[in-house]
């Protein structure tokens, strides 16, 4: 197995590594919202601004959720492209090893056709390759979108905390752990952009 | 990859083994072809590392297409692993392996060979005019475990029954029995599990003509030596690791 062939391997395995840490995170920001959501009720009038802001949180972290879900689906198709991509290459690389171990044969010429089938799958399980990492990296770049949002709601979160009496240290600390968990989703995400990234242009 | 061909009739049995390429890590393994008019089978067809110079050696015997059939005796790495490759270059084969065996063999990856089960009591290959034996030899030392057996030829494949370790350019054919012992001694008694296994093959296959008795493993038998090697192993205890 090359070098690249191993690499390939480890950087799809690492997305799904990657992503199982960001779903954890994305089920603490429901949490969060629910919580959020008990002390906004419980503030009432004080903490008005904040309800709906509840209601942005808990639905972005159901849709990163959702999104995550189906990115690890991808993940995982990728995984097999890539055990194909490495079954494929490794049968085009022995027959032609053999075609030329071969070349006093009687019957060499027969392994033409082996030869050019295998170099025919392996060139289109490449390209397969490279289409599945463009879709992962859009699906990535969505959860960076809501990542993004999450830390715009936590700001908004943190100016109407501000307003909520002796509610304030509670929403506070809701807005501070939103922040926290779109810093990590987005930390994690951004690293299996980048460790996909390098096959997406080669 | 060394070829010796060792029956020449209305069809052809040859020998591949001794391959000087070979990485040394791995054990050397034969594999055995029969050729007819219109088909080939590879036996044992060996394991990944083997496949360029064993397709490239075949290829002196028989095009790609008529490559129609692959026996494995078990699904051993060695037998077998190059099952992925075969799958890929073959069009148009199938392999007879035991059917206990089948979905562990799909292992290896395979997606267009068809694979034909063999079942417990053993069974034929039909191949043009010529038909082969599946002689049972389960326990030895796999749990489902078949040889092939030629009544023409008077070829017995028999698998891990026969091996020696030795070094890899060692002849082809047991040249003094008696000099040859030792270097099977070990690997029937460890690899092998049931004196009563071995008993009921013996039995079996002392009922069958055999001229060539070709293992796995190290130099083939024939003539007088074929008897000397049964009633060798009919003494031996082996399964002595417990």
């Amino acid at each position: 197995m090359s070098n690249q062939t191993k690499s390939q391997f480890v950087a799809v395995a690492s997305i799904t590594s990657e992503l199982t840490a960001v779903m954890v995170v994305a089920k603490e920001i429901s949490l969060a919202a629910a919580n959020a959501k008990a002390i906004a009720f419980r503030a009432g009038d004080k903490a008005k601004g904040f309800q709906p802001i509840t209601d942005f949180i808990n639905e972005l972290a159901k849709e990163t959720i959702e999104l995550v879900t189906n990115i690890n689906v991808s993940a995982l198709l990728l995984y097999r492209v890539t055990v194909n991509e490495y079954r494929r290459t490794s049968a085009y690389n022995r027959f032609q090893l053999a075609a030329k171990l071969a070349d006093t044969a009687v019957y060499t010429a027969s392994m033409e056709v082996p030869v050019s089938n295998a170099k025919l799958r392996m060139d289109e399980c490449q390209r397969q390759f490279k289409r599945d990492v463009a879709l992962l990296l859009g699906q990535l770049e969505t959860v960076m979108h809501h990542a993004r949002a999450a830390r715009v709601i936590a700001a908004n979160s943190r100016i109407e905390a501000s307003q909520a009496g002796e509610y304030l240290q509670n929403l506070q600390a809701v807005a501070e752990s939103v922040d926290k968990a779109a810093h990590t989703i987005h930390d994690n995400v951004q690293r299996c952009r980048m460790a996909l990234s390098v096959y997406h242009n080669t | 990859m060394k070829m010796t061909k060792i029956y020449e009739g209305s069809h052809q049995w040859i020998m591949f083994g001794r391959d000087a390429g070979k990485p040394p890590k791995l054990i050397d393994t034969n594999q055995y072809a029969v050729r007819t008019a219109n088909r080939c089978l590879l036996l044992e067809p060996g394991g990944v590392e083997l496949f360029a110079p064993m397709m490239a050696a075949v290829l002196h015997i028989a095009p790609v297409e008529q490559i129609t059939d692959l026996f494995a005796s078990n699904p051993d790495p060695d037998v077998i692993s190059s099952l992925g490759l075969w799958d890929q270059a073959l069009t148009n084969a199938k392999l007879h392996a035991p059917a206990i065996w089948e979905e562990f063999l799909n292992h290896y990856s395979c997606d267009s060979i068809g694979y034909a089960p063999i079942a417990d009591n053993g069974g034929t290959i039909k191949l043009d005019s010529v038909e082969l034996q599946l002689i049972p030899a389960h326990y030895l030392y796999s749990s489902g475990n078949f040889h092939v057996y030629d009544p023409q030829a008077k070829i017995l494949m028999s698998g891990d029954v026969g091996t020696a370790l030795e070094t890899p350019d060692a002849p082809v054919f047991v040249e003094k029995f008696e000099a040859h012992i030792e270097k099977m001694r070990f690997f029937h008694q460890r690899w092998m599990p049931s004196n009563q296994a071995k008993r009921a093959w013996i039995e079996r296959v002392r009922n069958l003509d055999i001229d060539i008795l070709a293992p796995q493993h190290g130099r083939m038998f024939k003539g007088d030596d074929v008897k000397r090697f049964l009633d060798w192993f009919d003494a031996l205890q082996v399964g002595i690791a417990v």
